[in-house]
């Protein structure tokens, strides 16, 4: 009995909640949504400075801006999250995470949620390696948000006291620069290995020297893909790191220190790594540093380079309003004037033709050249099946596997020849699985 | 005798069920929540091929497992972890016992030299982790420029043996406080007639040690052995990942460390429980040793 009325107590004071809660006057309380993001540091300030301005920006909307780790915890996140059927409206997910969640039928392409609430948005006008690498059968899928591109840091005064303006535009060439500069003890190492090298010394070494790095079009056109990067000059590159390494004209910086800081703190003149490196390499330097384009093979005319990054995700299950909010935000983040102010503040790549110029009007890249290399190097020449991006299922695991076998030939386990051999191998074994798992739905 | 004392002081107290039925049910919850329903779930999960998200589920039977043991990289782990259990184990008990002997024989400050010792288990892993992979980084680390000052080629970001003993010294560190708190413990209760008796024979301290004190303290030695096991099998991840993320070419991917990878950074979810089923079982096979063999022997009434 008295349990009886306690519970009906209890009824009582939560319909009154709910009541007044029902009771506030629409207009007051603007739609929350959540929005996972993976940006930590002095980006993640970008982040919540990005919110707060489109949140000021008028009053139907609020977006919040949650900070769920690196971009492994992130998608993590998501997937435990989706699971419990709590998966927020929003979510930031790396470039390889791509073909996952695109066929795991718990989102929602961007075009047409932005299209169906009404917002004109330019898709022809997304730069195209970007909006190309987001697509699937001519729809961008995900809101490009975050798009880098490995570029060549390098020390100025390093080589200018070699003897050299700058670093040369061939592998070959570079390669006798850094022995140079190490050979008149100008530096203790040439370069440093960047914690993503397979993505900028690997697969954008394929795209740029127009190397077939898997078959279809390196996935863009099946699931049947296979690599192939075994059977071309990624191996000769693979030896020419591990030389490095061995001449001690390359250094790993290893876990408890990031290869950045060694190039920052002017240890090391060279450093293959994204641009999005801006915002740290601009506060951190005590050097007099410059960038430039990747190097490309000797007799090759160059391609574009790919991109990584991440981009957002709209989640399926959420309610009609808080689309509304997500598209208002996405339609933000698209607008010229975001971009700039973006690219400014982090030094990503911008994202549309349109904020590209306005940059270039304003005569941004004037006043900072490096941070104008990404996208000239993105949109370099016409792309070709080799140089279009990488549509990989399970690709963090193919890399995984990969990067296990690059360590094998710095070791000095396997030759570079036997070590691409079994990434290869070990990465179409992953393939397979993905392909088996997904059969008829790509 | 003894069972008859046992089972009356078992009836002394809680003569009413419901009281330890009521302490005893928010331990059992916890458990329920956070290691029955967990380890059910991944039994299930090992015997399907899964997109992480959940929606295109299929069922592979034992191919998980099969894949598992056919596995080049999974028995190379199996491997790593041996080796790496093994010598971090006596590593930590050997130290554990020297500083325990040691810190017995210190009458003054001994307090202090406890603290000290102890210090370590209150460090986060990955903190210790980070510590360690920092002081023996190759390019900045000073214990590296020291090693390499006497001649010694140390890389642990390219050879494997290197980063192993990094691993096997930071887990080793962090565990040592460990198990000299119980060897301490075990040192104390050595019975003073016994010690007296020796030293009045003219026994000096390291003979008294080895003859009377390490013996009495081999219950105790064999209890830490199965948590040094227990700890190396599955407590590593934090360090693991902190100090060298497995690498390099897996030289130190030890099996709980590759569930991780698996399953929270490749996303192959069922392969990763599979591994964690495996791990599961061999959790429970050391419980039972313990049980059998440990508890029997460790006597209480010293």
């Amino acid at each position: 009995m008295k349990i009886q009325r306690r519970s009906t107590l209890a009824m009582l004071a939560l319909s009154s909640t709910l009541w007044l809660a029902g009771a506030m006057p629409a207009a007051a309380q603007p739609v929350q949504v959540q929005w996972w993001h993976a940006m930590g540091g002095a980006l993640g300030e970008r982040v919540e400075e990005l919110v707060k301005n489109f949140n000021g920006s008028q009053n139907k909307y609020a977006v919040t801006a949650v900070y769920k780790g690196n971009y492994d915890e992130v998608i993590n996140g998501t997937i435990a999250a989706y699971r419990a059927k709590r998966a927020p409206a929003l979510v930031q997910i790396y470039e390889r995470g791509f073909m996952t969640m695109l066929l795991s039928d718990a989102t929602m392409p961007v075009q047409d949620l932005l299209d169906q609430r009404g917002y004109k948005i330019d898709w022809a006008d997304f730069v195209k390696p970007v909006a190309g690498f987001y697509s699937y059968k001519g729809k961008l899928m995900t809101m490009p948000f975050n798009s880098s591109s490995p570029i060549l840091w390098y020390n100025k005064a390093h080589f200018e006291k070699a003897g050299f303006a700058k670093p040369a535009e061939t592998w070959q060439e570079l390669e006798k620069q850094l022995y140079a500069i190490k050979q008149k003890g100008i530096s203790a190492c040439g370069s440093v290995l960047a914690g993503d090298y397979h993505w900028s010394l690997l697969e954008n070494y394929s795209a740029i020297n127009d190397l077939p790095y898997a078959t279809k079009a390196n996935g863009y056109q099946g699931l049947d893909t296979e690599f192939v990067y075994n059977k071309t000059s990624v191996v000769s590159q693979v030896a020419r790191i591990k030389k490095w390494i061995d001449d001690d004209v390359m250094q790993i910086a290893g876990q408890g220190l990031s290869p950045e800081q060694l190039f920052t703190s002017g240890k090391c003149s060279t450093y293959f790594a994204s641009t999005a490196a801006h915002s740290g390499i601009e506060r951190e330097s005590k050097i007099d540093w410059s960038a430039t384009y990747l190097p490309w093979e000797e007799g090759k005319q160059p391609k574009n380079s790919t991109i990584g990054g991440a981009s957002l995700w709209v989640m399926k299950g959420q309610k009609p309003a808080e689309y509304e909010a997500v598209a208002a935000f996405l339609a933000y983040i698209a607008k010229p004037e975001t971009q700039f102010w973006w690219v400014k503040a982090t030094g990503y790549v911008p994202l549309t033709n349109k904020a590209y110029e306005l940059a270039r009007s304003q005569g941004y890249y004037k006043e900072h050249p490096t941070r104008e290399i990404a996208i000239l190097q993105l949109t370099r020449g016409t792309p070709t099946a080799n140089s279009t991006g990488f549509h990989f299922g399970n690709f963090t695991q193919t890399m995984m596997a990969q990067r296990d076998e690059f360590q094998n030939v710095v070791a000095g386990k396997k030759t570079p020849q036997a070590a691409m051999d079994d990434a290869v191998k070990r990465g179409n074994e992953i393939l397979r699985q993905y392909e088996k798992l997904n059969k008829g739905r790509y | 005798m003894a069972a008859m004392i046992e089972a009356g002081l078992k009836r002394a107290h809680f003569k009413d069920v419901r009281l330890p039925v009521l302490l005893l049910l928010p331990q059992l919850a916890i458990l329920l929540f956070f290691f029955f329903i967990p380890s059910f779930r991944a039994l299930g999960q090992a015997f399907f091929l899964s997109d992480p998200f959940g929606n295109t589920v299929h069922f592979v039977g034992f191919d998980n497992f099969a894949q598992l043991l056919q596995s080049d990289t999974y028995h190379e782990s199996g491997r790593v972890t041996v080796v790496f259990t093994i010598l971090q184990n006596l590593l930590t008990l050997a130290v554990a016992l020297v500083l325990a002997f040691a810190s017995d024989r210190v009458i003054r400050g001994r307090g202090i030299y406890k603290a000290i010792i102890l210090l370590p288990y209150a460090i986060a892993p990955v903190i210790a982790g980070i510590l360690w992979a920092f002081l023996f980084n190759p390019a900045v680390g000073p214990l590296a420029q020291l090693l390499h000052a006497i001649g010694l080629a140390w890389d642990p970001n390219r050879v494997g043996s290197d980063a192993m003993i990094l691993v096997i010294l930071a887990a080793s560190w962090k565990h040592v406080c460990y198990d000299y708190i119980f060897l301490l413990a075990g040192l104390l209760a050595v019975p003073s007639s016994l010690l007296e008796a020796a030293a009045v024979d003219g026994a000096g301290p390291l003979r008294r040690f080895f003859t009377i004190g390490l013996p009495l303290l081999m219950p105790t030695m064999f209890f830490l052995a199965v948590m040094n096991f227990v700890y190396g099998f599955f407590e590593i991840f934090a360090i693991v990942d902190a100090v060298t993320q497995g690498g390099p070419a897996g030289a130190t991917n030890v099996l709980v460390f590759k569930v991780y990878v698996d399953g929270f950074i490749n996303l192959d979810l069922g392969s990763s429980a599979a591994q964690s089923v495996i791990l599961m079982v061999f959790a429970l096979l050391m419980t039972l040793l313990q049980f059998r063999y440990v508890e029997r022997r460790v006597s209480y009434d010293v």
